[in-house]
């Protein structure tokens, strides 16, 4: 019996096998990178291809605290207001109008008629109450829970009618319009568990899977048009390597969460842009507990403030994104003063008087930071440097990212910790009640001082947060923050997103929150 | 085989409750609590008090882990403190992605074993040789992190031919080709180091078996060297093989932590991972139960197969 050659048989299944795999499958990456070319000329259709490094949190919706919160917030959510990135002149969003009576103890504000939350209900100023309601309570920690708690009453006259109640006038109080998501209180129990974020923004939320990605499709009732592009599809990437080649590969057409010195790689092969947020700033800074044996004299503070080279900081850690100050305001607050700010400049000699002035030997400091940060990690690799320099010397302790929010927010640190901060870039007054290493009452630092007090419940309780008057009053509290040095600050700095040349029209708010209303594939 | 069972079923039960125990204090050891991420770096005393008490965690550690023992026996996993949904639904979720993952990477590693194996074993020459040792090392030396990004930056940046990570975006089973290209990277790089160590595993073990004297009288008796190899000396190497595989699946779940991070792959490693980085108690205490649980079920799952494979075993075991 003559056997059919087995060989060539197989030979022959394993070409026909391979030509119909080649041309039967659609490429995968093709499927993702399928819209190309730079034009600029909108275009509506296409999903934008999105990838974070970090995952929603759910219970912290309302606290800004990493990139896919304020992803989703920027999609779903509205605002009554809007600051532009230059100025804190509120824009109108969800409100339309407003005025303020009674000295600034009442604000009376005219809602946008015609809105609709994404499960087809009509928004009404009841939604105001509740958000701003929701807004306080303490499960969702919302940072500027402070200024919401100065609201005593919420009137809703008509269905377009907010009447604000405030025990005493705030000068941040439009931060707070600003930062509040009006939430839809028919599925507001469903934000927690992260089954539905129900809004009035530019995109509907579709789902969410955690670990994997979420999903946004367009609002074609959105109060400001519907967006041009059909959807958003944001991929949680955590690896910094794989988020970079994401990128590079045209996976994902826009990432946050790209380190600085990965940006810097992921931009040299060109069609790749590295934007710095500016208008959102962060502050890197140096925490200085004061309690501690050797920083309980202000002269060893100011010391560690003149010591910190913090040009080379922001050239070697942030790659030059940012500027060095001494003061945590922007260049664009209200509060900013350049010659107040230039106070701690780098200088090694005035660090050593101040410390042959203070005449005793400074114990060994530990500083803390969060060991698997490489900006942190670097960041106080320098400032060790820096204070051997000066004659101090710095004991560096990483530790890990929960272990160093408890220990922040328990006043905890020995010594020094290096990290950042966030809230200047709004009404300064809004940093001094809200941003918890400044708080005036309690803060990290165990800093407590009458004048700095005053000097932060003056600013607060202005009725206007710009003007003349309110210029002075941030003017004080400068020089009390210079003075009592219980943070030394590095520099401003600026998150970064890093897009594709095929995304066009990529805008955020103050926040960091990204909003794609305007954008489109081109 | 059902008294074996038996007879294997206490300790498996105390290593189950010693690991409840040993898993819940160890979780709870390291500083720093759910409480502190949940609140944020801005957060005033009184609302991590309240955290902590919607937690749960201002109660005993006895009461917590009670607590937690009861819901584990009534099949209540309880709620993620941070990811916020169902535990049962998240392990699920993930678990089904890591079992695809650790399928593909196992089938993978078994038939680069089942091929690499016999042919080292049975190979005159040099050459042959020489590849193979080098694929040996390789595999088992480099780790998945290297690879990983080594694969990504080949295949994915430089020539575009499969996605860089991720799943794919339309589910697992919408489109079977898309699923595949998206599957490739992570499984083979998951795969490596156990088909490393298997095909390792298997020559050796065929070359032993072929110095045995029914070796010697197949021979005699004119049967073809690779009918040797295949068909007599490969039913005696494959026990040894299929325990080493059973002691290899560890490997493949500790690996997948890893390689689920490196390739975005959204599977039980990145859940532990956050889990334990966020001190997601619940999930993690459900996740590592999972683990051990798996370890103890894979071990006497080799052990009955090994019995299954070699009589002797069987026999003894009945006897």
């Amino acid at each position: 019996m003559n056997a059919v050659p087995r060989r060539p048989v197989l030979r022959a299944l394993a070409a026909a096998a391979l030509l119909l795999t080649a041309t039967a499958c659609e490429s995968a990456v093709d499927a993702q990178t399928r819209s190309g070319g730079a034009s600029a000329a909108p275009r509506a259709g296409g999903v934008a291809e999105l990838g974070v490094n970090l995952d929603l949190v759910p219970a912290n919706l309302f606290t800004n605290s990493n990139v896919s919160i304020t992803t989703v917030v920027g999609l779903v959510y509205d605002t009554l207001v809007r600051y532009d990135r230059k100025s804190l002149t509120p824009a109108p969003r969800l409100a339309t109008e407003w005025a303020a009576t009674d000295g600034g103890r009442t604000l009376t504000l005219t809602l946008r008629q015609g809105v609709k939350f994404h499960t087809g209900r009509a928004f009404t100023s009841a939604d105001v109450k509740f958000s701003l309601a929701s807004y306080t309570d303490p499960k969702w920690n919302g940072q500027l829970a402070s200024t919401a708690k100065v609201i005593t009453a919420v009137d809703t006259p008509a269905p377009d009618q907010v009447v604000l109640h405030l025990e005493h006038p705030v000068g941040n109080l439009f931060d707070l319009l600003d930062t509040v998501p009006i939430i839809d209180s028919a599925t507001a129990a469903d934000i927690g568990t992260g089954k539905r974020f129900v809004g009035t923004g530019p995109f509907v939320f579709d789902a969410w899977r955690p670990n994997t990605d979420l999903r946004f499709t367009r609002n074609l009732d959105y109060w400001g048009g519907a967006p041009y592009l059909d959807g958003v599809h944001v991929r949680v990437i955590p690896d910094s390597q794989s988020l970079v080649a994401a990128v590079k590969s045209g996976q994902v057409q826009l990432a946050r969460g790209v380190g600085y010195r990965d940006a810097e790689s992921a931009t040299a092969g060109g069609g790749v842009a590295a934007i710095p947020l500016e208008g959102a700033e962060l502050q890197a800074y140096v925490g200085v507990n004061v309690t501690s044996p050797g920083l309980d004299d202000p002269r060893v503070r100011q010391a560690v403030a003149y010591a910190l080279d913090k040009e080379r900081i922001v050239k070697e850690v942030y790659r030059d994104k940012g500027y060095p100050v001494s003061l945590p305001w922007p260049r664009t607050s209200p509060a900013y003063d350049p010659q107040l700010d230039g106070r701690y400049r780098h200088d090694v000699a005035k660090a050593k008087a101040l410390l042959a002035e203070y005449g005793r030997p400074v114990p060994e400091i530990p500083l803390a930071y969060v060991g698997n940060d490489q900006v942190a990690a670097t960041t106080a690799q320098i400032v060790q440097n820096n204070l051997a320099e000066a004659g101090i010397t710095v004991q560096l302790t990483p530790v890990d990212s929960t272990q160093f929010v408890k220990q922040l927010i328990g006043a905890q640190f020995p010594g020094l910790w290096a990290t950042n901060h966030s809230w200047a870039q709004f009404t300064p007054s809004t940093l001094t009640v809200s941003a918890y290493p400044f708080n005036a009452r309690r803060n990290s630092s165990h800093f407590s001082s009458p004048a700095y007090t005053a000097a932060a419940e003056n600013a607060w309780q202005l009725p206007s947060g710009t003007g003349a008057e309110a210029t002075a009053a941030y003017r004080e509290l400068s020089q009390q923050l210079l003075d009592g040095t219980f943070l030394a600050e590095i520099a401003v700095v600026f998150e970064q997103i890093v897009v594709r040349d095929t995304l066009h029209g990529v805008d955020w708010s103050r926040r960091r929150e990204l909003d794609l209303s305007k954008a489109f594939l081109a | 085989m059902s008294r074996y069972l038996l007879r294997r079923a206490p300790s498996a039960l105390l290593v189950l409750f010693l690991a409840s125990v040993l898993i819940f204090l160890v979780i709870r050891a390291i500083p720093g609590d759910a409480a502190a991420v949940l609140a944020g770096p801005d957060a005033p005393p009184e609302v991590v008090a309240a955290i902590r008490h919607d937690l749960g965690l201002d109660r005993s550690l006895v009461g917590q882990y009670l607590h937690w023992l009861g819901g584990l026996l009534t099949g209540e996993l309880g709620r993620s403190y941070l990811i916020g949904g169902d535990i049962a639904e998240l392990v699920g979720d993930g678990l089904g992605n890591t079992v695809v993952l650790t399928l593909a990477a196992l089938v993978i590693a078994v038939l680069v074993a089942l091929l690499l194996g016999p042919l080292w074993a049975a190979t005159r020459s040099r050459w042959v040789d020489r590849a193979l040792t080098a694929f040996h090392t390789a595999a088992v030396a480099l780790p998945t992190f290297v690879t990983g990004v080594v694969l990504i930056i080949v295949f994915g940046v430089v020539f575009r031919v499969l996605p860089t990570g991720g799943v794919p975006p339309d589910g697992m089973f919408d489109r079977l080709d898309i699923t595949a290209q998206y599957l490739v990277l992570p499984a083979v790089c998951l795969g490596l180091p156990v088909a490393g160590v298997l095909t390792g595993f298997l020559a050796e073990t065929l070359r032993g078996e072929l110095r045995q004297d029914y070796v010697t009288t197949v021979r005699a008796a004119g049967v073809r060297r690779r009918d040797i190899v295949l068909g007599h000396a490969l039913r005696g190497a494959l026990p040894v093989a299929v325990t080493t595989l059973g002691l290899q699946a560890g490997a493949l779940l500790g690996g997948a932590v890893l390689v689920e991070s490196i390739f975005a792959w959204p599977g039980l490693g990145l859940l532990v991972e956050q889990g334990i980085t966020r001190r997601d108690y619940p999930l993690v205490q459900v996740l590592l139960m999972l683990s051990v649980a798996v370890f103890v079920l894979v071990q006497l799952f080799t052990d009955v197969v090994h019995a299954w494979l070699d009589p002797r075993i069987r026999l003894g075991a009945t006897s």
